[in-house]
């Protein structure tokens, strides 16, 4: 994913905000899929991947994938980790919207959307 | 002359305040009379006349008419043409300062230098088209200040409180939160989170879907079919928004000449249904605000609400319920934000402030339990570290025979580097011949007007570099073009 960008700086950090990201994600298509059946993944929080995924496991479908889904929220996960998760991705999306590239302020919009959804369908409306 | 000047450019409504001798901040009115200007501008189509504020807003021809141009000071390829001519958003926005400094300057006399608010969140390139706005309108820009910050400093100046405050500023384009201390004269702002696209504007047009579902099911037709129609009826929308605040069921009669009229009837419950989300959405941000603090609710001394929308029965009542405490409004929730940029013109140096946002560089990180490796965003100074400040990581070179060590500077917190924003690069030559692991210190600095600077020091030869960090991406006028486009500017006949 980085091939296009020469970095000459190192340095060694405790953990990555994405390792977390990611893990929440493999749980989420874990139970759904073989890993070997998905797109490549490459430990970074893809919502398209995840649509890919939806598409893999019901090539059917009529509906595009859930809020849930895009957020990588799997049915089982415990409540404190749906809010984690959640507060971790409005903070990105939050973020990403007022970013300089106007088509990552587009896709966080559609992220924004699905995260409050979510929220509101787990916590209830405010 | 007045000394200390506010102006707070707003994306529905402009005002300008000033410090009076006794001390106390004063909304100044426009020619027109008004104590705040609607952020619109119209272009005539018969005259060679510019518009700006409520005459723009009510008689125009939508085609030529600027709403809300705030909401694009961020977007390097928005323009609007008329007749012809392209106008950015910095040369619109100059057009509604204009007005302000001619008018205001009438009553309380001339003026060349002025605090400007912004939204918390505005990103790098819609600070410098607010400068190059003012710029254009001949007013020096002394500070850019946050919205809220700007509030808290005026409730904090006319309340005579200490302790925690939280000021929740839901203007018309964007909310913004900002959570501060408080002691006697002494503000410390903690931090300071906004959202974009996330205030009374979207509001409105939520209530607008329920004004045009009810058409089309009385008329079976479309409510508006033209910008014309919109207009009108978003206008509508925006007064109805108003009365659902005081009463708890709206009538109107509304339509257009092609479909006839329609009675429609709006109750507060449903309203209040149709705008949860952006409600859910903006308690996320208050959630968001306290976690980058550590703080819990009830921790919050005063909430403080600033912003039209802030009168919405619902969001008062979900802070209280968030907050467990009734928050309060500081004199006119629309006027806050002007009356305490003039109060920071005189107190700045009683106000500390804080990185708005992480600045950081691409690296090439090791996960020291995993031993694995990616290009992450490596922070250098993090958000809200307390201004003025110098932080320095030092990095090692990761290939032998590096010639030139490249550095990246990032904007954002956000360890992905999808995430963040590049505002600026620096390209240090180092010796050849050199093995892997050489150390390089990154230091960057953020002054009080909200400035970076970035050295890169290569430690085993001594070589450095520094470079003021700047955005010079897409959207910005060189300084040339932009003494050319402020005199064209200043040639024009605005009211």
């Amino acid at each position: 994913m980085f091939n296009n960008v020469f970095k000459s700086l190192k340095a060694i950090k405790d953990s990555f905000t994405a390792d977390a990201i990611r893990r929440a994600e493999r749980r989420a298509t874990a139970a759904a899929a073989a890993d070997d059946e998905l797109p490549e993944g490459d430990g970074v929080f893809k919502p398209q991947r995840i649509s890919r995924l939806i598409d893999i496991i019901q090539p059917t479908a009529q509906a595009g994938p859930t809020a849930e889904e895009i957020c990588g929220i799997a049915s089982r996960m415990p409540k404190d980790e749906i809010r984690r998760r959640l507060a971790l991705l409005y903070r990105r999306y939050n973020r990403a919207a007022s970013s300089l590239d106007p088509k990552l302020r587009h896709e966080a919009e559609r992220m924004l959307d699905a995260i409050v959804t979510v929220r509101e369908n787990v916590f209830g409306p405010i | 002359m007045a000394e200390f000047v506010g102006i707070d450019l707003g994306t529905t409504l402009s005002g300008l305040a000033y410090l009076r001798p006794d001390g106390q901040a004063e909304i100044v009115p426009n020619g027109d009379g008004e104590r705040l200007t609607p952020s619109v501008v119209y272009f005539d189509r018969h005259e060679e006349i510019t518009l700006v504020g409520s005459a723009a807003r009510d008689g125009g021809d939508p085609e030529r008419t600027v709403y809300q141009i705030k909401r694009h000071m961020d977007d390097p390829d928005h323009y609007v043409e008329v007749d012809g001519r392209r106008w950015t958003p910095a040369e619109i926005s100059a057009l509604i300062l204009s007005k302000l400094k001619r008018e205001c300057s009438r009553l309380i006399g001339d003026f060349t230098e002025a605090v400007i608010t912004v939204p918390a969140n505005f990103n790098e390139l819609a600070r410098k088209s607010t400068i190059a706005a003012a710029e254009m309108a001949e007013i020096k820009v002394s500070r850019l200040v946050n919205e809220p910050t700007a509030a808290a400093v005026y409730y904090a100046h006319t309340q005579d409180v200490d302790g925690r405050i939280l000021v929740f500023d839901l203007g018309g384009g964007t909310l913004d939160v900002t959570i501060l201390e408080v002691q006697n004269e002494e503000i410390q702002i903690l931090t300071s989170e906004g959202a974009r696209h996330l205030g009374g504007s979207n509001i409105d047009e939520t209530l607008l879907e329920l004004y045009a579902d009810q058409y089309r099911e009385q008329v079976n037709a479309e409510l508006f079919t033209d910008e014309r129609q919109r207009r009108r009826a978003l206008q509508a929308a925006e007064d109805a928004k108003k009365m659902l605040s005081k009463l708890q069921r709206y009538t109107d009669t509304i339509g257009n000449d092609t479909n006839g009229i329609a009675r429609i009837e709006v109750r507060r419950e449903a309203f209040e249904k149709a705008v949860s989300k952006l409600l859910t959405r903006s308690i996320m941000l208050v959630e968001q605000a306290l976690d980058g603090v550590s703080l819990k609710p009830s921790e919050i001394d005063h909430v403080v609400l600033v912003g039209g929308s802030t009168r919405i029965p619902k969001v008062k009542s979900a802070l209280e319920k968030f907050f467990g405490k009734a928050p309060k409004s500081c004199s006119n929730v629309d006027e806050a934000v002007a009356l305490g940029a003039a109060v920071f013109a005189q107190r700045a140096a009683h106000v500390r402030e804080v990185c708005n946002q992480s600045y950081g560089t691409l690296a090439m990180l090791v996960n020291a339990a995993t031993g694995e490796e990616a290009v992450r965003n490596s922070i250098v100074i993090a958000k809200n570290t307390p201004i003025p400040c110098s932080k320095t990581q030092i990095y090692m070179t990761s290939e032998p025979n590096e010639r030139f060590i490249e550095v990246d500077i990032t904007q954002g917190e956000d360890d992905d580097p999808r995430f963040v924003d590049v505002i600026g690069k620096i390209s240090l030559e180092v010796p050849p011949d050199r093995p892997a692991g050489c150390e390089v210190a990154v230091t960057y600095s953020y002054d009080e007007n909200q400035r970076v600077r970035a050295l890169v020091v290569d430690k085993q030869s001594g070589r450095s570099q520094e470079v003021a960090v700047t955005y010079r991406g897409a959207g910005i006028l060189s300084e040339e073009e932009l003494q050319k486009r402020g005199r064209a500017l200043r040639q024009l006949r605005i009211e």
